[in-house]
């Protein structure tokens, strides 16, 4: 089993990337996604991340801009010419030094050592490597967010940024929702959604700042945890029957709920910082941008590999486009969709 | 002996934004934040960008003056997290601006640490790892 170090380890990036491209005859199918100026192409076996590739994102139908493209062999050993993955040889890691490494060599890359799962990407070519020991060692999150460190190296090199937020939307017009885990951001959007308001994605949106904050659907997935999920009808509505995820959640789709299509962009209007209130009423206030700052930019950061300072920088940036606000939750789904509706017609107005 | 009481930031891995005069400071390497109070923010400008701290002594700041134990202590602070370190660069002046921006500030120097990301750093790719021992003995959350 090789070992690799950070001295080896743009070499061995390179080498992974030189294999996966050889081996191209080689590969069982190839899913192609329509993403908001990108077309992805993924070479992978069938199985639980094909048909994830299949149904997790939301396709770019309408987008006119001409897409670039990308190309991401998702690979395992079993595929002729497909090295098994080699394991990490120094004694210490940090995700960071990691990813300064490769950055250094003009690369960008991911390990997850429980599994010995590496992802490469060239974004100057424009190709990447997902190698895992077999077609389903991939880590459990994956399935929910395919390919998600692809997407995040690829339109950053372009200065736009996969943002960790929810979002909700009226007329074209949106807030971004922003918060770590526990915050009330998907809570938020599935009222919102089930209350006559559209969202491009409750998890991870693609966020450009050219001309204004534009917020754009990648992701379809929702995630609701199973006393959320019952506070908002869905587990009469929807009748899941399939196990929580590995969060504990259950998985559904933005077009399980919503009134209309996902629209293919929101303005963005509005940054708001979701808290659980504990009164009965929601209500909006202003909150300074450093607040705001701090609920939206660490967690978004932190959770994606590589590309931390100019994340924080876009973070940065974004903040001070917006005017911020803090969102007391109240009880009634109904009652904070109908909050955020007014507010978003006040703020447009 | 330095010549001055100036300070520089402690490494790349430190970046920090300004919104509205309030600062926001993160370690890139570990995922520490921090924020300021207004004060501190005006303060840790100023002494980031290579101000001789001894300068900013007597000036008005967070309803009074400010005196060297409380800009001792505060810069302490600052060196413990690891956020500046003493610099032997020749100090920059005082900017003309900032007394007046700083007499207009309401709250004590303080500086607070968030570290609330720990959760996420263990379960979701990122991990954390024992420094004496290196990879593979992650830490655990306590």
């Amino acid at each position: 089993m090789p070992r690799v170090t950070l001295e080896t380890l743009p070499d061995y990036a390179r080498y992974l990337i030189t294999a996966a491209e050889e081996a191209a005859t080689h590969y069982p199918a190839t899913r192609t996604v329509r993403l908001p100026r990108l077309e992805l192409t993924a070479h992978v076996a069938p199985g639980v991340l094909a048909d994830a590739l299949g149904d997790a994102f939301v396709e770019a139908e309408d987008d006119l801009a001409e897409p670039s493209t990308c190309r991401i062999f998702t690979v395992h050993p079993g595929i002729g010419g497909i090295p098994e993955p080699a394991q990490w040889g120094d004694a210490h890691f940090t995700e960071y030094g990691f990813a300064e490494r490769l950055a250094g060599a003009g690369l960008r890359g991911h390990y997850f050592h429980d599994l010995d799962f590496w992802q490469v990407y060239d974004p100057e070519r424009h190709i990447g490597v997902q190698l895992m020991t077999s077609p389903d060692a991939f880590p459990p999150w994956e399935p929910t967010a395919p390919l998600r460190a692809f997407l995040h190296w690829e339109y950053a090199a372009r200065g736009m940024r996969l943002t960790h937020a929810g979002t909700l939307g009226a007329n074209g017009k949106g807030v971004l929702l922003a918060g770590a885990g526990g915050a009330g951001k998907s809570g938020t959007v599935a009222a919102g959604l089930l209350n006559g308001l559209d969202s491009v994605g409750d998890d991870y949106v693609l966020i450009d700042l050219a001309g204004g904050v534009t917020a754009r659907p990648l992701f379809s997935t929702l995630k609701q945890d199973p006393q959320g999920f019952a506070r908002l009808g869905l587990k009469q509505r929807l009748r899941i029957e399939s196990p929580l995820n590995w969060q504990g959640k259950h998985t559904f789709h933005i077009a399980d709920i919503a009134p209309r299509p996902v629209p293919a962009a929101l303005d963005i209007v509005a940054l708001v910082v979701p808290h659980i209130g504990g009164g009965e009423m929601s209500s909006i206030v202003p909150v300074s941008r450093r607040d705001a700052m701090i609920a939206l930019a660490p967690s978004g950061i932190m959770q994606m590999p590589g590309e931390r300072e100019s994340g924080f920088r876009f973070f940065g940036d974004l903040t001070r486009q917006l005017p911020s606000y803090r969102l007391s939750l109240g009880t009634h789904p109904e009652e904070i969709a109908g909050t955020l509706a007014d507010f978003l017609t006040r703020v447009v107005s | 002996m330095r010549d001055s009481d100036a300070y520089s930031v402690a490494s790349r891995d430190i970046v920090f934004e300004s919104f509205d005069g309030e600062a926001v400071v993160l370690n890139l390497a570990n995922g520490k934040y921090f924020g300021f109070s207004d004060s501190g923010s005006r303060v840790w400008q100023a002494l980031s960008s290579g101000v001789d701290a001894r300068t900013l002594i007597g000036l008005n700041a967070g309803g009074s003056t400010l005196g060297a134990a409380e800009l001792e202590h505060f810069i302490s602070q600052l060196l413990e997290l690891g956020l500046l370190v003493p610099s032997e660069a020749a100090a920059r002046p005082l900017p003309g601006e900032l007394p007046a921006e700083l007499a207009a500030t309401s709250e004590p120097l303080t500086v607070s640490t968030h570290d609330d990301l720990a959760d996420l750093i263990i379960v979701d790719p990122i991990h954390e790892v024992e420094e004496p021992l290196g990879w593979p003995a992650v830490k655990q959350a306590s």
